[in-house]
């Protein structure tokens, strides 16, 4: 059952590409949207069943395909494994992937490429499902690898012009950095453990074999490759940029596969960072880095999906906060909720980009509150969510994440943390109020939005109110089931329910605050983004960080590729092989001097053979 | 049947294009012939190797003697080595001659059927006379086909690769001779059988001047950075079907060349230019995969790619430990697929646009999705795409080279880094943008289809099934490596 639920995307997607690639003009809505949605409704099913075997009592299920490769001590089989950590991303993925393909059987309608996108679309989920399913580091690896390059292909999915085909190669070029990293973790872990066999279980049962050196060097390269999936500092740029696909494809980036995955990696190698708590706390403070500072970035953009993205970015902070701080279920408990707002958010984002005949500008935007009353009230739920609103699911997840951060002692941290959330709710709710609320000349006709576009926020907007509380904890009157449930190798920090309270208390207030000062810059008059101050113009401009990697990367690389083409091949190793030529040229026109046809030379050379021949036998060989 | 196979595979394009030159076909019958001979030699190799025992060392030997006087013998066999580049030679040859479909200069067939002779030859044969014959013999058909039907500069350009390769050879000749003479002193009679030559004991320093004559010939052939410069000027001025068998075939007989001859007669010797050359190929990765970059010449930048992952499948075998050992090898198979895929693109896109030169494309991806997805599968896999073969190889020499030591093996990782840029920005400018409206972009026909799917199954297989092709050349790997371990005490 684990192998159909990988196998399905993956040969869904390869019928499609034939069909496609058969004849590229026939026009096969029906069967690409049969095929194309059809799996993955299959494999939600089938991943719902392999949780509910596991609520039932089952450690693990194992499911072994073939021998892959069989090389000295690594052999690898194509097999997977679910325990109840992969089992409850399974279940997420599908059932919000599955609504994002529906969503998309409405967006992408009439699209001339409407069969190679579903083909791809259902690739990149196979691929995320592999990554989770994976038994052992090479097949997750695989997973994570072909994850890459799924988004490459969706995000320049719009392939004539140009600058989005920039965006694809920076999101894969981006995260091969990070792979770079991933494969030297995977190559040391493997070299360390040499001849003990190389599945997550057998690794987690000899890690002790490991001395601390090498295993924080295998921590932090694992971690390159999370920083480059999942949009940490220094490896996010590709992020913002990944806006440049299809909607969905945003949706289910942002959601259900690819950013989530350096999340799922760490938590899912918990049992080494447990050991190395001082990788742990560098992966916190990258999280705390990126949280704020994405923060600080939405607060001053004005294309509603760039917005998101930043805020994706900011939320995948917090949750390395979590896992970095050891509290690896709080880190997936937050991944979970915020698979249902950000997918719901993302949705209803590419409604109103339809329904404006394809405008992203928020500040272009206004009063749609009327005019789009269910896209308006699904967004609003997910915006409470997101800014941490009780009770809705955010709340419940980013709280216990500042908790743990306080109770951890890492109080800096914790301050970053509750700072950013001031910030998220602020910048959520103005891409809100500015959209929906702001006044608005704009009377142009709107678009209509199909069933299936609008039917699926629904779906989402009950989720993102009540997921949380799967997971509400004992101070709030719950069991933390789902931290239960996961059963992580968790850091404990104790805290009394008081200081709980006080904390919930505070964040609440500062989402709130958030909430009121965007209430009262937004809601009325629009207050457009403008470079008037220097700061606001290295905010605007991303802090310039693309241009500090154009000039300290991409252009030193070119530069030496040129180096080489002007200077080195030609002057340097060629000079040396034409040296060779020249040499036996001057020495042609030398020796043809000699030969000139004049008799008087050539009286000369017999007279100077033949002394020497004489001066040789005389006193060489003695023969007089 | 069993007995003469390898004669039979080795000769028949030869006597092919001997029988067709004698009746002067027409290039109708010549294009029907070459096909024919090509596709018999592919089923005679396929027979072979369905009947070939992996655990059996070298098999199917045939000996007669030749040159009796100077102890030269026909002496061939085949090991999994050997396997592995003939199954390569004759799985293309096929294909390319679709690709030559409207070719109509006669003197192209006749040198494509001499050329498989030559490589067949070379990888066979056991006896160091026969290997140079028939090493010379390769790169006839090269000369003639860049000089006489290449583009640009390609009269000069065929003189630099040949002159560049002579000088290698000679070294390598005088190399062979005087191991023949010392056979001599030592036996009194003469002979250049490989396995009578391995048993000669050389003093460390004849052994290291010996050995630099036949490494200096396979490093320019793979080629080495430093040596490499007939390869971007060749490659660009040949004609499709020699780039394809000169990046995939050509090239890694360098490195055959160094597994077969290197390892037999002076293994500890290779211990003491192991980090000379691992040096060496670690620089090429980079150096060409940089070069690439900016080159706008489709087919020159895919000669320096080649020579990056040239130099990383070199740098596996210099790494000498079984993981690093099996991508190499694996990886010549897998990186000849794609190679020869991509030139064939390559080929494809000039006979469209009349022109491979990246700023006058673009746009191809709108108006010839087929032709795109091959364009682009074939870039992919060469970047080591996972689920083709390529990804395996490069990770298995990534793993061996942690397995020698933490750095070599951080900058054999680049080797994921290294193909990107260039890749990627390559289909950005070929396949994607605005289509040209004045332009007719053609997409693929059948005839064009049947000739890439082989390259496009046998790399998804290869990448998602590896352990069974690899099963081939398993034992012969770890029986090696334990003789070479045995030796020398490994490389370090």
């Amino acid at each position: 059952m684990l192998s159909l639920i990988v196998v399905i995307p993956f040969l869904s997607a390869l019928l499609m590409a034939l069909v496609y690639l058969a004849d590229t003009k026939a026009d096969r809505y029906k069967f690409y949207t049969i095929v194309g949605v059809g799996a993955p409704m299959i494999i939600t099913v089938l991943s719902l069943m392999v949780g509910l075997e596991l609520v039932s009592g089952e450690e693990t299920i194992h499911n072994t395909l073939i021998n892959w490769l069989s090389v000295g001590e690594l052999r690898i089989e194509i097999a997977f494994m679910a325990d109840r950590l992969s089992a409850v991303m399974i279940a997420f993925i599908t059932f919000i992937a599955t609504l994002i393909h529906i969503y998309a059987a409405g967006y992408m309608r009439g699209d001339e490429a409407y069969g190679k996108f579903f083909s791809y679309f259902n690739l990149f989920m196979g691929s995320m499902l592999l990554l989770v399913l994976a038994d052992n580091p090479i097949m997750m690896f695989i997973g994570w690898e072909l994850v890459g390059l799924s988004s490459y292909l969706l995000i320049g999915f719009y392939h004539t012009k140009s600058s989005n085909i920039t965006a694809a190669n920076k999101a894969f070029i981006l995260n091969r950095v990070g792979d770079f990293g991933f494969i030297m973790g995977i190559s040391l872990l493997f070299i360390s453990l040499e001849g003990t066999g190389f599945t997550f279980e057998s690794i987690k049962a000899n890690i002790a074999m490991i001395d601390n050196e090498t295993l924080s060097l295998i921590g932090l390269l694992l971690f390159v490759g999370a920083m480059g999936k999942s949009a940490q500092i220094p490896l996010y740029v590709w992020l913002p940029d990944a806006m440049a696909g299809p909607t969905p494809v945003s949706a289910l980036i942002h959601a259900a596969t690819m950013v989530t995955a350096g999340v799922y990696m760490v938590a899912r190698y918990s049992f080494l960072y447990i050991e190395i708590p001082d990788i742990g706390l560098f992966i916190a403070y990258i999280g705390a880095a990126s949280a704020l500072f994405a923060a600080i970035i939405a607060s001053y953009q004005s294309d509603i999906k760039k917005i998101l993205a930043y805020s994706t970015m900011s939320q995948l902070g917090y949750m390395f906060i979590a896992v970095g701080l050891g509290a690896y279920s709080s880190g997936i408990f937050h991944v979970f909720t915020h698979a249902f707002f950000k997918a719901l958010l993302f949705m209803g984002a590419g409604a109103i980009i339809i329904a404006l005949h394809h405008e992203q500008n928020i500040f272009k935007m206004g009063k749609l509150k009327e005019r789009l009353p269910l896209v308006y009230i699904t967004m609003f739920i997910a915006t409470l969510a997101i800014s941490g609103i009780p009770p809705f699911a955010g709340f419940f997840s980013k709280d216990a994440i500042l908790v743990n951060a306080f109770a951890s002692g890492h109080h800096l941290i914790w301050a970053i943390g509750s700072f950013t959330a001031f910030l998220t709710a602020f910048y959520m709710f103005r891409l809100l109020f500015t959209v929906f609320h702001a006044d608005s000349s704009d009377t142009k006709e709107l678009a209509s939005l199909p069933n299936s576009m609008t039917r699926p926020l629904v779906v989402l907007a009950i989720g993102s109110a009540t997921v949380g509380f799967l997971g509400v904890n004992e101070a709030y009157g719950g069991s933390s089931w789902f931290n239960n449930f996961l059963v992580l190798p968790d850091s404990a920090y104790h805290i009394s329910h008081t200081t709980e309270y006080l904390l919930g208390a505070l964040n609440v207030s500062l989402g709130l605050i958030g909430m009121f000062l965007a209430y009262k810059m937004f809601a009325i008059n629009k207050l457009e983004v403008k470079e008037d101050a220097l700061y606001k113009k290295v905010i605007i401009n991303k802090f310039y960080i693309d241009e500090l990697y154009v000039f300290f990367i991409v252009k030193p690389l070119l530069f030496l590729s040129r180096l080489i083409a002007n200077v080195l091949d030609p002057k340097v190793f060629d000079a040396f092989i034409n040296l060779n030529v020249w040499t036996y040229r001057k020495s042609a026109v030398i020796f043809a001097r000699l030969q000139n046809g004049k008799v008087r030379y050539y009286a000369l050379y017999i007279l100077i053979g033949v002394s020497s021949m004489s001066y040789y036998m005389l006193f060489k060989l003695g023969l007089m | 049947m069993m007995d003469n196979i390898l004669t039979n595979i080795i000769f028949l394009p030869l006597f092919a294009a001997v029988v067709l030159g004698v009746f002067r076909a027409d290039t109708k019958y010549l294009k029907i012939g070459a096909m024919l001979s090509s596709v018999a030699t592919l089923f005679l190799v396929l027979f072979m190797t369905y009947n070939f025992d992996p655990h059996a060392g070298m098999q199917f030997i045939k000996i007669s003697p030749w040159i009796q006087n100077a102890g030269i013998s026909y002496f061939v066999g085949v090991d999994a080595l050997s396997l592995v580049i003939l199954l390569l030679i004759s799985l293309l040859m096929p294909p390319l001659y679709i690709y030559m479909y409207h070719e109509k200069r006669k003197g192209y067939w006749y040198n494509m059927m001499l050329l498989q002779t030559g490589v067949s030859g070379a990888v066979l044969s056991l006896d160091m006379m026969l290997f140079y014959l028939f090493w010379e013999t390769m790169l006839l058909p090269i000369f003639v086909m860049i000089g006489k039907y290449g583009n640009g500069l390609h009269r000069y350009n065929s003189m630099k690769i040949v002159l560049m390769t002579i000088l290698g050879s000679m070294s390598m000749l005088f190399s062979i001779m005087y191991i023949g003479y010392i056979y001599f002193e030592t036996h009194g009679i003469w002979s250049f059988a490989l396995n009578d030559l391995a048993s000669i004991d050389f003093n460390a320093q004849t052994s290291i001047w010996l050995a630099s004559g036949f490494l200096l010939a396979f490093a320019i052939k793979i080629p080495l950075v430093g040596f490499h410069t007939w390869m971007a000027p060749a490659y660009g001025s040949a004609p499709t079907p020699a780039v394809v068998i000169m990046s995939s075939i050509m090239a890694k007989l360098g490195i055959y060349g160094i597994w077969r001859f290197g390892y037999s007669l002076f293994d500890s010797t290779l211990s003491y230019y192991a980090p000379t050359i691992i040096t060496l190929a670690l620089i090429g990765l980079l150096y060409y995969a940089i070069r690439a970059i900016t080159e706008l010449h489709l087919r020159r930048m895919f000669a320096y790619s080649s020579g990056s992952h040239l130099s990383l499948i070199a740098l596996g075998l210099f790494l000498g430990n079984i993981y690093a050992w099996s991508g190499s090898l694996y990886f010549i198979a897998t990186h000849a697929l794609a190679s020869a895929g991509m030139f064939i693109v390559i080929g494809l896109t000039y006979k469209r646009f009349n022109t491979v030169y990246l700023d006058s494309l673009g746009g191809i991806a709108s108006k010839a999705p087929r032709f795109s997805f091959f364009f682009a599968f074939f870039a992919l896999s060469i970047a080591g795409l996972p689920g083709t073969g390529g990804f395996v190889a490069e990770l298995l020499i990534i793993i061996g080279a942690f397995k020698v030591n933490f750095y070599i093996g951080v900058a054999t990782a680049t080797t994921m880094l290294s193909a990107m840029v260039y890749i990627f920005w390559m289909l950005q400018r070929a396949l994607f943008g605005t289509a040209n409206n004045e332009r007719e972009y053609e997409d693929l026909s059948f005839r064009e289809m049947i000739m890439l799917l082989p390259l496009v199954v046998l790399l998804i297989a290869t990448g998602v099934m590896p352990s069974f092709f690899m099963q081939i050349f398993d034992p012969f790997l770890v029986s090696t490596l334990e003789a070479f371990t045995l030796n020398s005490g490994g490389v370090k």
